[in-house]
């Protein structure tokens, strides 16, 4: 029987978990400690979680250098991933969160739904914009409006 | 004669005008967004948090509730017509519904899941009347040590024993509980893991985290993986109404389902789909058409409907007697609770009687607009199913960047979105569940506070936890719910089959 290849993926997440879980323990020891036996203080459970963290984390990257995670289902969709779009998607939601604040929500929402659409592989860019400015101004309308919420209006509001 | 009149009690307040359209909406939206792939009942009520946190929390809740049990019926309308099932809970549907409607028989599986998805809710529903208040005796004997010791229960159940892998829920538990952790101190006020960020000193808000997870996560994984299949949208042809012979399959398996169904949500051990499962499985054994499994048979789509629908209404047994969430959407509803100071438990049916009975007897009602929204409506449900893919993911991400950034209008939130975003993706695309981390972030503090008091009441000493009866009774059920199953596969492995 040949060892399967190692899978890279599981062995940096768990090697994530691993670190997220020392970081926490680390972390764990700043925190001043309360007065009194009998009280427990704040510094147990992180460090509890401190070590459940590493401790899974450990399980798993053996797991992953040992045959692979247990009973990952098989999908054929795994092996041709679609970065472009990963990119596109991200590249909208940072966008949006850049420009929010003085752009305001309809500007920075639309340019999201056009590029999230696009992401998606939609070709029709003038109908995306369309739907997008309709969407974002009624949205906007009901949530300020309608149910009090404070959004930034940008440089068309008043 | 007690429980009685409370339910009456709350039936006037459930049927109050403003209250049956906080139930309409709730329901109408609930449907929608079970027929939507991609958006779901955790997400939809986290999205409606902030917007609900100045409303009347009676009213609120109603429509919660009518959320999630609305998406249990809308989730059957996708998987028979798309193959796609729009819930978790409903992937059993689409096996024999998705056949019946390629067959041309859609009407009647859409009507055998509408109808069986009444008949249970309602029944469940009653059992939930009649269960809560003897929940509730007991568990006002309750201290903080059995507390505790339900939590851990119940961490252990939703992480440990449901799902593929007992490593990877737990990782995915402790990842929620550190969430949770970040913040300042409930009892000491002093600030934890929050890195000198100032934004972090209210700890994460669990909508950037659920909506992060469920919405961010959800669009790049369909976006990266799952964008080049075209989806095959079944239409509906003919009569939506059931036959005389449809009827007579149907109503034992929507009666087995509910059997089914009702326990396993009580139990901490959350999640629709074991109960679906299992429902499938008896109804293929009991037909008498089981050549049909597999082909459609309506058998397979009643038992399993009725089984999530149940259970869907169970989960309400834990979070309102014990404040227990044993599911994602359970745990926002818990986290609704808490914003508006309310603490679910055995108190509050005594301090809130209005709004706990109000809530029960909403669910009848909402049972019944559901059946009139689902039958002869449907066919404007399955409009929704025609909305192009780009445009429906660009939309739910309009929503989850509004939710996150209308908490506070920081973009610290929408920087955060998009981080817990790929960490779901993440999860996703590794096979990592996702609820544990909802339920153990908003649990975990809830745990501690517990733990804490415990400890306090016995001066440090540990055994608080063993020798009270309960607590140690809860906590062997736990240490038996951890190792019994593993330790079982390992028996049976060394002992080859005897027949």
């Amino acid at each position: 029987m040949t060892a399967p290849p190692l899978n890279k993926g599981e062995l940096l997440i768990s090697l994530g978990l691993i670190a997220l879980g020392t970081f926490l323990l680390w972390e764990t020891r700043t925190i001043a400690e309360t007065q009194g036996a009998a009280q427990i203080g704040p510094r147990l459970f992180p460090y509890l979680i401190g070590c459940g963290l590493t401790l899974f984390g450990a399980v798993l990257a053996w797991q992953a250098v040992a045959g692979g995670w247990r009973n990952v289902p098989l999908d054929e969709a795994h092996e041709r991933p679609d970065w472009p779009a990963f990119v596109i998607i991200t590249a909208g939601v940072l966008l949006h969160m850049a420009i929010i604040g003085w752009a305001g929500f309809i500007i920075a929402s639309t340019l999201l739904f056009v590029l999230v659409a696009r992401g998606f592989g939609s070709k029709r860019i003038a109908r995306d914009i369309i739907i997008a400015i309709v969407l974002a101004i009624v949205v906007f309308l009901i949530f300020t409006l309608a149910l009090g919420l404070s959004l930034p209006k940008g440089p068309f509001g008043g | 004669m007690d429980t009685f009149s409370a339910l009456m009690s709350g039936f006037a307040v459930a049927l109050t005008l403003k209250n049956l359209m906080w139930g309409f909406l709730g329901v109408t939206l609930g449907t929608a967004i079970g027929v939507l792939p991609g958006v779901g009942p955790a997400l939809t009520i986290a999205l409606l948090l902030p917007a609900t946190a100045g409303l009347d929390p009676t009213g609120a809740l109603i429509m919660f509730a009518g959320i999630y049990y609305g998406a249990m019926y809308g989730g059957s309308t996708t998987s028979i017509l798309l193959n796609t099932p729009g819930e978790s809970a409903t992937i059993v549907t689409a096996l024999e519904g998705n056949e019946m409607a390629k067959r041309g028989r859609a009407g009647p599986a859409l009507a055998t899941s509408a109808i069986g998805s009444f008949v249970a809710g309602t029944i469940a529903t009653i059992l939930l009347t009649v269960m809560a208040p003897i929940v509730v005796d007991f568990a006002l004997k309750f201290g903080p040590a059995e507390y505790f010791a339900v939590m851990v229960l119940a961490f252990t159940t939703v992480s440990a024993v449901l799902g593929a892998s007992a490593a990877r829920g737990l990782a995915s538990l402790f990842f929620g509980l550190a969430i949770g952790l970040i913040g300042l101190d409930s009892q000491t006020g002093q600030a934890r893991f929050t890195l000198g960020i100032p934004e972090l000193l209210d700890g994460i808000d669990v909508v950037v985290v659920a909506v992060g997870l469920f919405a961010v996560g959800e669009t790049l994984y369909i976006a990266t993986y799952l964008n080049r299949e075209e989806d095959k949208l079944e239409t509906m042809k003919g009569s939506i109404w059931m036959s005389a012979s449809d009827w007579k399959r149907s109503w034992k398996p929507w009666l087995r389902g509910t059997a089914l169904g009702f326990p396993f949500g009580t139990i901490p051990a959350g999640g629709a789909e074991i109960p679906t499962f299992l429902s499938y499985a008896i109804e293929k054994k009991l037909s008498k058409n089981s050549g049909e499994f597999g082909k459609g048979a309506i058998e397979g789509v009643a038992g399993p409907e009725a089984a999530n629908n149940a259970s869907a209404t169970g989960t309400l047994v834990p979070l309102l007697t014990l404040g227990l969430p044993t599911t994602a959407t359970a745990a926002i509803i818990l986290a609704a609770f808490q914003q508006w100071g309310l603490q679910p438990g055995p108190l509050l049916f005594e301090t809130q009687p209005q709004l706990i009975w109000g809530l029960i007897a909403s669910m009848y009602v909402g049972n019944v607009i559901l059946l009139i929204l689902n039958l002869p409506l449907i066919g404007i449900w399955v409009k929704l199913l025609e909305i192009p893919r780009p445009l429906l993911y660009a939309g739910i991400l309009i929503f989850a960047t509004l939710g996150a950034y209308g908490l506070r209008n920081s973009w610290f939130d929408l920087a955060l979105l998009y981080v817990i975003g790929v960490i779901g993706f993440l999860m996703r695309r590794f096979d990592i569940p996702v609820a544990p981390v909802l339920v153990g972030m908003i649990l975990g503090p809830l745990a501690e506070q517990q733990f804490r008091r415990a400890l306090a009441i016995s001066q440090g000493d540990l055994m608080i936890f063993v020798s009270h009866p309960i607590s140690a009774t809860v906590f062997a059920i736990t240490v038996l719910v951890l190792i019994g199953p593993p330790l079982y596969r390992r028996l049976a492995a060394r002992r080859p089959a005897n027949p």
